[in-house]
């Protein structure tokens, strides 16, 4: 496929001029190639990354599932399914070594998006030596697009003033579409295009906005204007669902193609899939399921509102899946009809990790309660959501809900655990399909070929005919860690090259090589990160002083047999071997993303006011004054007009978490939601006078601690107009994806009372909104609330 | 009734009606046995629909005589104050019953009921002797939360109050 052109250097140069100038036109020759740009290998195939959110091994009907995947399953008809393929067990890691072919902690991604920390493989930055594979494709002559989620840049970047380095934009995009953080409401979004937050999609009860939709409509849209344009130029397309990330937001009829399903519970769905798994062959028929995991209860010590409950945790998840798979599904017949499925290669993959165990046991109405380190009892949950619309409501925008987490275990059959445990093959090994007409040679096969997510470059490079750079933008390059597989598209006995990984993330760590797999799990419950919970792990802990798991794929594809009493020396020969990969790609020191929760944290901030001129909205969770355990003040002026004015003054977030000072029916309010748990409001009893008047809402902490109480005073023009107590505050963030806006509440609004009127922008001026969140404490105390925002955040991003 | 006549005021809240309905023919059934005695159980259920029934028991249970105005029963006669305080059931599902169709509800309990409950959940509310509870908690198992206020005899005014204290206890 070499067409001579030098493309091991990036950006490719212009050819030396080979044509001839003189000095007017008279006699010069033309050469065209100085005009030409730059244009792929010939016969280069257009690429389609599909990578599904927070999903498991057993969840698609390709694998075995309960959940309905036709379009996945007619890809891997037509094309090949691959059952040893391996993520890296949490979110942005994968992205990170997927879309780089380097591992995660080399590129700075050890741990999420959220926190960049300070060691190099926990900083959240991929570095320019290892410059993406859109990067590459886009300066060989690819068109590229990325929609959905990103989850690559860091927490406090995602603001208008940039920087944008780190955005898709910055990292071999063309165009980019979607959000920009872990997770959205899929009702309610906060998109971005390119580089700028562009809102909140409108949505009405006669025409409902949903994400997973507007995200394939956009990807068709952008596919018919670049071909229409350029009618012979491959694009790459990397498509990433919300789903099934929670919340786990859906119409109610894709639920209800599942009612029923899932009435006997995790422990029959286990079994029920493996079987599938067996038939299908994406599992040996010789494979035994692994023990049953006496961290999930049974579901028959359930009581039957907890079944009922349960069961229609899974059908949401399970119709919010099905839905995926169906908008994927539109996409690939919008390329078939286009013509250009035949030399389109497809790689998608049903999960970025194992599915997620974050709900806690019993699931929740509001994911960010779990996030936010609020401990809830199967009682109070049950309670709270009755009070957020009951059963009917779960898969709905009143809640943010997420399934309990033996759901995720059973999602994730044949393997034991699931996301963030990157020690076990319940958080690594996803399904992968790849559909090429134009290089499988026998669609419907499966191949056993051990693979991982940082394979997928050098695969697309090598199909595409395009080298791995030496060196981008003069920067010598890191060559790619990742493996190609794609002679064994064509060949079921193609060599497997990829012998040994490791496999790291959240302290849970595994090494494998030529079929062993030693398993390093942090003894600690999955979905607990709090201080407590890693306090164990803190100075003097030994990592070779945990239990250890020994295991021999080839002949326990599912991690049935723990055989480290039979080989002590294999497991010091893995052991050893882990910690020299570790050295080598940046994994130590061990939890390092977690280093907020031993002292480590960032300098204090310095800028304590914050001042909102003009029409600003959708300002990202991350980039918010921290109002947080503390006492903070907002002031806003105001120009009210003869006759009153009413609408937001500023709004953040919504109804399952946040704050909002606005004016109804002339008074001045002010709402906070505890998450949805506790709800707050202060009313002044007289309207707003008319002409400039300031307003200000004065919240007194009784201490500077985490879920701090205290007292509310609203002030207009200095005099207090209301007051009033919050018990507790929002310890850590209020939302995963909602945002703030200055003048009305975009997307679901705070407080309820307006939602008829929303956004409800205010009808008088105002000139101004400060916050001003220098609280009057001791050093000690500030460093004390510091830590522990660094700390949330951290835990934050380790469940995003 | 018992020498020191107390009667309980029970309020129940379930997310799932039919496990209500369970729970209310459960109760029933002890009070035709004549296992406990009762004043009176009503069950509101609210289909997904936001249609809402309610049912009671009827005399044949042998009320001891609340008397709650005009010789009709509990559901309709007594008209209860905030039964279920808005922080029990909250603003948030407040605003999604707004549309709700408010068939076959009658004034009074019922109505409560209606405004408190989100679609797709259901309510009991039951007035026995207080010796009869344990007998009554056996019964009424599939409730996601429950109050009880104990009142010293069985007039309206006591319900009432009762009820108040029972509605109060949920919303903590």
């Amino acid at each position: 496929m070499s067409d001579g052109t030098d493309r091991s250097t990036l950006p490719i140069r212009r050819p030396p001029f080979a044509g001839v100038t003189k000095r007017t036109l008279e006699g010069s020759e033309a050469d065209w190639d100085q005009a030409a740009q730059v244009a792929p290998p010939e016969g280069a195939p257009n690429v389609l990354v599909v990578l599904i959110d927070d999903a498991g091994f057993g969840n698609p009907s390709t694998f075995g599932g309960p959940i309905e995947t036709p379009n996945y399953t007619r890809m891997a008809e037509g094309g090949l399914r691959y059952n040893r393929f391996h993520v890296t067990a949490v979110c942005s890691p994968t992205r990170a070594a997927m879309l780089t072919g380097r591992n995660q902690h080399r590129v700075g991604f050890g741990l999420v998006a959220e926190f960049s920390g300070p060691f190099p493989g926990y900083n959240a930055t991929i570095p320019r030596d290892c410059a993406t594979l859109p990067r590459i494709l886009q300066e060989n002559g690819y068109m590229t697009a990325a929609l959905g989620k990103w989850h690559l840049t860091p927490d406090n970047q995602q603001g208008s003033g940039g920087p944008f380095d780190r955005w898709p934009s910055g990292l071999g995009f063309d165009y980019f579409w979607g959000f920009l953080g872990g997770e959205a409401g899929q009702f309610d979004p906060l998109i971005t295009e390119n580089q700028k937050a562009i809102g909140v999609p409108e949505s009405t009860e006669d025409d409902p906005y949903y994400f997973p939709d507007d995200l394939s409509d956009k990807t068709i849209d952008w596919l018919h204007r670049v071909r229409a344009e350029k009618p012979e130029t491959p694009w790459f397309v990397y498509y990433a669902t919300g789903c099934s990330h929670a919340p786990h937001h859906v119409p109610k009829e894709w639920a209800a193609k599942y009612e029923g399903k899932f009435d006997e519970g995790w422990d029959v769905m286990r079994e029920q899939v493996f079987a599938r798994q067996k038939e299908l062959g994406v599992v040996p028929s010789d494979a035994e399921l692994p023990p049953r995991n006496d961290g999930f209860p049974t579901w028959d010590s359930l009581s039957e509102t907890e079944r009922r409950l349960y069961a229609r945790q899974m059908e949401t998840y399970a119709g919010y899946s099905e839905n995926a798979d169906w908008n994927v599904g539109r996409v690939l017949d919008a390329v078939a009809e286009m013509g250009e499925l035949e030399n389109t290669l497809v790689i998608w993959i049903w999960g970025d990790n194992g599915a997620s165990m974050e709900g806690t046991l019993t699931g929740t109405f509001n994911e960010m309660t779990t996030l936010n380190g609020i401990p809830l009892t199967p009682e109070q949950q049950m309670g709270l959501l009755f009070k957020h619309g009951g059963l009917e409501a779960w898969g709905g925008d009143l809640m943010a809900p997420h399934y309990a987490a033996a759901w995720a275990w059973a999602s994730n059959t044949p393997f034991d655990w699931g996301k963030q445990v990157a020690s076990h093959l319940g958080g690594t090994r996803n399904p992968l399909v790849v559909h090429y007409p134009n290089g499988v040679s026998d669609p419907g096969s499966v191949r056993e070929h051990f693979t991982h997510v940082i394979d997928i470059a050098p695969t697309v490079l090598e199909l595409a005919g395009i080298p791995a750079p030496t060196h981008v933008d003069g920067i010598e390059q890191e060559p790619l860690h990742g493996f190609t597989f794609a002679d064994s598209l064509s060949a079921s006995g193609a060599p497997e090259r990829h012998t040994q990984q490791y496999f790291e993330a959240v302290g849970n760590r595994a090494m494998y090589k030529d079929g062993w797999w030693l398993a390093m799990r942090l003894p600690r419950i999955p979905w607990l990160l709090d201080p407590e919970a890693l306090r164990h792990f803190g100075p003097g802990w030994n990592p070779d002083d945990d239990p250890v798991e020994l295991y021999y794929l080839p002949d326990d594809f599912a991690q049935a047999n723990d055989l480290a009493d039979q080989h002590p020396e294999k497991v010091e020969e893995l052991r050893k071997l882990f910690w020299e990969e570790a050295e080598r790609y940046q994994v130590l020191p061990i939890l390092g993303g977690l280093s907020s929760f031993y002292g480590i944290v960032p300098p204090i901030p310095k800028v304590s006011t914050f001042t909102y001129r003009g029409r600003i909205e959708n300002i990202a969770a991350g980039m918010i004054p921290r109002v947080y355990n503390h006492s903070y003040t907002i002031s806003a002026d105001l120009v009210v007009p003869d006759g009153g004015a009413e609408g937001v003054i500023v709004a953040a977030f919504d109804h399952l978490g946040g704050f909002a000072l606005y004016v109804q029916d002339g008074k001045l309010k002010h709402h906070y939601s505890m998450l949805g748990v506790l709800e707050y409001t202060q009313a002044a009893e007289t309207p707003l006078p008319s002409g400039d008047v300031n307003v200000e809402m004065v919240f007194a902490a009784d201490a500077p601690k985490p879920a701090t109480g205290g007292e509310v005073t609203l002030l207009v023009n200095g005099e207090p107009v209301a007051v009033g107590r919050m018990e507790h505050t929002v310890p850590a963030r209020f939302s995963g994806y909602a945002g703030m806006d200055i003048g009305c509440d975009n997307g679901l609004v705070v407080d309820r009372s307006y939602a008829d009127k929303a956004p409800f922008r205010f009808t008088g001026e105002i000139k101004q909104v400060v916050f001003d969140i220098a609280p009057d404490m001791s050093d000690e105390d500030r460093q004390v609330l510091h830590e522990h925002a660094a700390q949330a955040l951290a835990a934050h991003g380790a469940n995003a | 009734m018992s020498d020191n006549d107390q009667l309980d005021v029970l309020i129940a809240v379930y997310l799932i009606p039919d496990l209500a309905q369970q729970d209310f023919d459960g109760f029933v059934k002890l009070a035709e046995a004549g296992t406990i005695s009762t004043d009176g159980v009503v069950l509101v259920t609210k289909d997904a629909e936001g249609e809402v029934a309610v049912q009671e028991t009827g005399d044949h249970l042998g009320r001891k005589g609340v008397k709650v105005g005009g010789g009709v029963g509990l559901a309709v006669g007594l008209f209860a104050p905030p039964l279920l305080a808005a922080t029990a059931i909250g603003a948030a599902a407040g605003g999604v019953l707004g549309k709700v169709a408010r068939k076959r509800v009658q004034a009074g309990i019922g109505e409560k009921m209606d405004d408190a409950l989100p679609p797709g959940s259901a309510g009991i509310i039951a007035i026995y002797e207080h010796d009869n509870a344990e007998a009554v908690a056996g019964a009424l198992t599939n409730s996601i939360r429950s109050s009880i206020a104990q009142i010293d005899k069985a007039s309206a005014k006591e319900l009432k109050a009762g009820l108040e204290e029972a509605s109060a206890g949920l919303a903590s």
